[in-house]
């Protein structure tokens, strides 16, 4: 956002050298020699115990900002993979033999396990729920710990061997370990941000039934974000076990330490790679601060609370995120903001492939035959509470056509659109293509070719316009998770349908930052990339300037042109009536009335509930067809 | 036969004292979308004040709940306009890490005051009870479960009959909706919030003298309350007295047929299984927030 005011920009040439990319470069190689070299150059114990508990708050923080900063879900159960990493190697260790390093992978597995397990409990539950639900669920293992003697060793514990190694060689196997463990994790981290998994995960942090309806398959991501968060802090919390040589319940599955990894991530800043890292460095200083020269107990807990607290309120974004908005700022003073400029003219779809092919090497769809119905409703009911919003709707859309759905506010549209995408659930019938879909989960539907936009734009508001356009899914497979985010035939497909709706020049701005009639291009341009057979169009027209209008029936004119069936539902009559046919009436809830525009405008039972007695098209139609 | 009676009859007394606990949890989650986890902080802290006041100047623990609760009203707006209004347009989830912490700092500052080891309250009356054929009625059990029903019928009178009851009942229902028709939201939410931390300046008198308490006790009540909304149904008065009496029977019967060790895990069970099996709870549709349209 440029400010405009009269204060001088820095020198660009000096913004390029000391940009912050490389001075964060700079800090993290400096960073990264000093905690390598640290236990060759010194032998002071307690640094050393210090960074070894850093990198055991890294490596959680890190992992928790997979599900918590890209996912948006925040878990305050953490600390139950430290315990059962810490409770994996204890036991198998202690009874079946062997270092306990060897069992670090079974650590890990466990941890992930029981996060799949929790997360696939937690797939239906949103924000608050899922807190809960991982809070609960880090005391009911404590609990089991406890209460469980013959298993756990209860709250006597588990005492390790003390390691056998020589006394030289102080801590370093611990250390390097743990070190070794955060590169991996960081590895990781830094390729799911860059693939199709972690573009999901911000997709569905920023809006998760519209996740849904572009193809992101929500509970398996979460699910599966939530047991990356969890592998490392497994075997992390298996070598931290060992190292200290003793196991117990209120050690291991400690609230306070799900806290610390919580502040880690808040602080450092959620949804960057360095920031969880930067975080726990600071927490374990703090953290020994507060045990060396105030005497632990409470007030290390008045601290942590007042930070946690305190960082809410003051510092949301964290460091990392409020130091490079600072930067961007200062850098972008005066420069031309491009939002706010005209919208490039559209330009028709390139005909290689055109409008059919979505890069993956799909197959051309079969040309349109008329008369077919392509979506079917047969009798849909939905009721909120007292009221039915939708009452034995039945009515049928063929292929190839552009098909109007009006009727007075309140009438049901909105919920018919929410039932058809699967938004919401309904009882009655819905078929697509053949298909029976009303029982389908809103991806699938969106895999068997059914795309919708929304009558308030629903874009991811912190992606780039051009993220927002390959965020979409065909199908679900465990390989294209990890995919490249965007890869070059998408980006080059998501380019041309740019150029199509006329927005390519806006690719890489922040969805948030465009005017309501932009997004809607950029909707309609996602929406494509999933290659849809039937498009559901939510007020197209509502709410964006004359000029744009026309340009939208002329878009939807040409991707009819080119195979594509549409449902509109729009109040601006002369757009629905130049555009579309046929053209059906809903009212409280009911299909009342189906036909040409012509017909529509004359049926006593449409004039009555909807257009009123008195409706006459004034003005002609703004966009024929040529 | 009788074990089965008592053990009902002691679920219900205690479900009746965390019925008025988990209405203030309920109200203030239905009216802000916000789930206050410093709630069994607040509780401890009404419950140490209870102590200071039975032990400094010899008020019965009962009695001092005329004045723990409108202490506690008043701190628990002060805490509102503090650091919860600040955030009000924030992501819910800011709302959880931000009342997880005041707990731990409440937790701190009871420490610090009051010590980490366990208080109890004891009245004369806290060894007596009433007996009903073969039937025990711990007179401190029957005197808190009265006292709460009491204060959750004022509460109840409060929200059906008060102005500001009806403000906060709307906001509940339809926040928009309410500030639409001219309810301002800030200030029902000020006194919400209130509110909510008041039932629990009552509660933590009530509780003082049916349990001992210490700082870090927080947890295992915060845990009771969210169990029995989730239970209930989130954001719902109604579901919050069922999930109450419910919670209260499943911890004396796995106390009485179990073992006291396991009771202590009843609520994260609770939770664990009902957001598995029933999100929504009994009565609430709130909990799932999948259906906005």
């Amino acid at each position: 956002m440029s400010s405009g005011s009269g204060r001088a920009a820095i020198p660009r040439d000096l913004g390029e050298i000391v940009s912050p990319r490389s001075v964060g470069r700079a800090l993290v190689v400096i960073g990264a020699v000093i905690v390598i070299t640290y236990p060759l150059i010194s032998d002071d114990l307690f640094y050393q115990n210090m960074i070894i508990l850093s990198l055991l708050f890294a490596i959680g923080a890190v992992g928790l900002n997979v599900i918590m900063g890209w996912g948006g879900y925040i878990s305050l159960g953490q600390s139950s993979f430290i315990g059962l990493g810490a409770y994996t190697v204890g036991i198998l260790a202690t009874r079946v033999g062997g270092s306990p390093f060897i069992w670090l992978p079974a650590a890990g597995l466990i941890a992930a396990l029981f996060a799949l397990v929790l997360g696939a409990v937690a797939t239906r539950l949103r924000g608050h729920s899922f807190v809960i639900a991982t809070i609960a669920a880090l005391f009911l293992l404590q609990i089991i710990a406890i209460n469980w003697r013959s298993f756990t060793g209860g709250t006597t514990g588990i005492t390790l061997p003390i390691p056998e190694w020589d006394i030289a060689y102080q801590n370093w196997p611990f250390y390097y370990s743990l070190l070794a463990l955060l590169a991996v994790a960081l590895l990781v981290s830094w390729r799911i941000r860059k693939s199709k998994f972690g573009t999901g995960l911000i997709a569905i942090r920023e809006d998760e039934d519209k996740a849904a309806t572009v193809g992101i398959n929500t509970p398996v991501y979460k699910a599966l974000g939530f047991a990356a968060s969890a592998v490392f802090l497994g075997m992390a919390g298996g070598i931290y076990g060992y190292y200290l040589t003793f196991i117990d319940p209120t050690g291991m599955f400690d609230i306070i330490l799900s806290v610390q990894i919580v502040l880690a991530v808040v602080l450092g800043g959620r949804g960057t790679l360095w920031g969880p890292v930067l975080g726990a460095f600071l927490i374990e200083s703090i953290n020994e601060l507060a045990n060396q020269q105030l005497g632990g107990g409470n007030s290390r807990l008045l601290i942590f609370g007042g930070l946690l607290a305190l960082s809410i309120l003051l510092l949301p974004k964290g460091i990392i995120p409020s130091i490079q908005e600072r930067w961007e700022r200062r850098r972008q003073r005066g420069e031309d903001a491009r939002v706010g400029g005209r919208i490039a003219p559209a330009a028709a779809l390139a005909d290689r492939g055109g409008a059919a092919a979505a890069g993956d090497g799909r197959p051309r769809q079969p040309a349109p035959r008329a008369g077919r119905p392509l979506l079917e409703v047969r009798g849909l009911n939905k009721r909120f509470g007292g009221v039915k919003a939708v009452d034995e709707c039945s009515f049928g859309v063929e292929e190839g056509s552009i098909t109007g759905l009006i009727g007075p506010n309140g009438s049901g549209k909105t919920t018919v659109f929410n039932l058809i995408g699967g938004t919401m659930s309904a009882d009655g019938e819905v078929w697509l293509d053949g298909r029976r879909i009303d029982r389908l989960s809103p991806w699938r539907r969106a895999y068997l070719g059914l795309g919708r936009t929304f009558q308030i734009t629903r874009l991811f508001g912190e992606m780039t316009v051009l993220e927002n356009v390959v965020a979409p899914v065909h199908r679900f497979s465990v390989r294209q998770l990890g995919a490249g985010a965007v890869s070059g035939p998408e980006a080059a497909r998501a380019e041309e349908l740019l150029e199509f709706v006329g927005m390519r020049d806006y690719r890489d701005e922040r969805a948030a930052a465009l005017s309501f009639g932009q997004q809607k291009l950029v909707e309609l341009a996602q929406l494509l990339m999933l290659d849809p057979k039937l498009i559901l169009l939510d007020e197209p027209a509502g709410g964006i300037n004359p000029t744009l209008v026309g340009r939208i029936a002329e878009m939807i004119r040409e991707l009819n042109r080119r195979g594509k069936t549409f449902l509109v539902v729009e109040h601006d009559m002369p757009f629905v009536l130049g555009l579309c046919e046929p053209v059906l009436v809903l009212a409280s809830g009911t299909c009342i009335c189906r036909g040409t525009p012509g017909e529509i405008q004359k049926d006593a039972r449409v004039l009555d509930a909807y257009l009123g007695e008195d409706f006459t098209l004034e003005e002609p139609v703004a966009v024929r067809d040529g | 036969m009788t074990e089965l009676i008592q053990t009902i009859v002691f679920g219900l007394l205690i479900g009746g004292v965390y019925a008025l606990l988990a209405s203030g949890l309920t109200l203030i989650f239905g009216v802000m979308n916000v789930i206050n986890i410093a709630h069994g902080a607040f509780l401890i802290l009404a419950a140490f004040l209870t102590f200071s006041l039975w032990s400094g100047l010899g008020i019965d623990p009962l009695a001092a709940i005329v004045i723990t609760t409108p202490a506690m009203l008043a701190f628990g707006w002060l805490v509102y306009v503090l650091t919860v209004r600040p955030i009000r347009r924030a992501p819910p989830s800011s709302s959880v890490l931000l009342t997880f912490g005041l707990a731990l700092v409440l937790e701190a500052a009871m420490g610090l005051i009051w010590g980490n080891d366990s208080h109890s309250v004891r009245p004369p009356y806290f060894t007596q009870s009433f007996h009903v054929s073969q039937i025990v009625l711990p007179k401190a059990q029957v005197y808190a479960c009265a006292l709460a029903v009491v204060v959750l019928g004022g509460l109840w009178l409060f929200l059906a009959r008060s102005w500001s009851g009806r403000a906060i009942r709307a906001a509940a229902v339809n926040p928009q909706g309410a500030e639409l028709v001219g309810i301002d939201i800030v200030r029902v939410s000020a006194i919400t919030f209130a509110i909510g931390v008041a039932t629990v300046g009552a509660g933590g008198s009530l509780i003082s003298v049916l349990y001992p308490f210490l700082p870090g006790a927080h947890y295992i009540w915060i845990a009771r309350l969210l169990g029995i909304i989730v239970l209930g149904g989130m954001g719902s008065l109604r579901g919050a007295l069922i999930g109450a009496l419910l919670l209260g029977l499943a911890e004396t019967f796995t106390q009485t047929y179990l073992s006291a060790q396991w009771a202590t895990a009843v609520p994260y069970a609770i939770i664990l299984v009902v957001l598995l099996v029933r999100p929504q709870g009994i009565m609430g549709t709130r909990l799932r927030e999948d259906v906005a349209a």
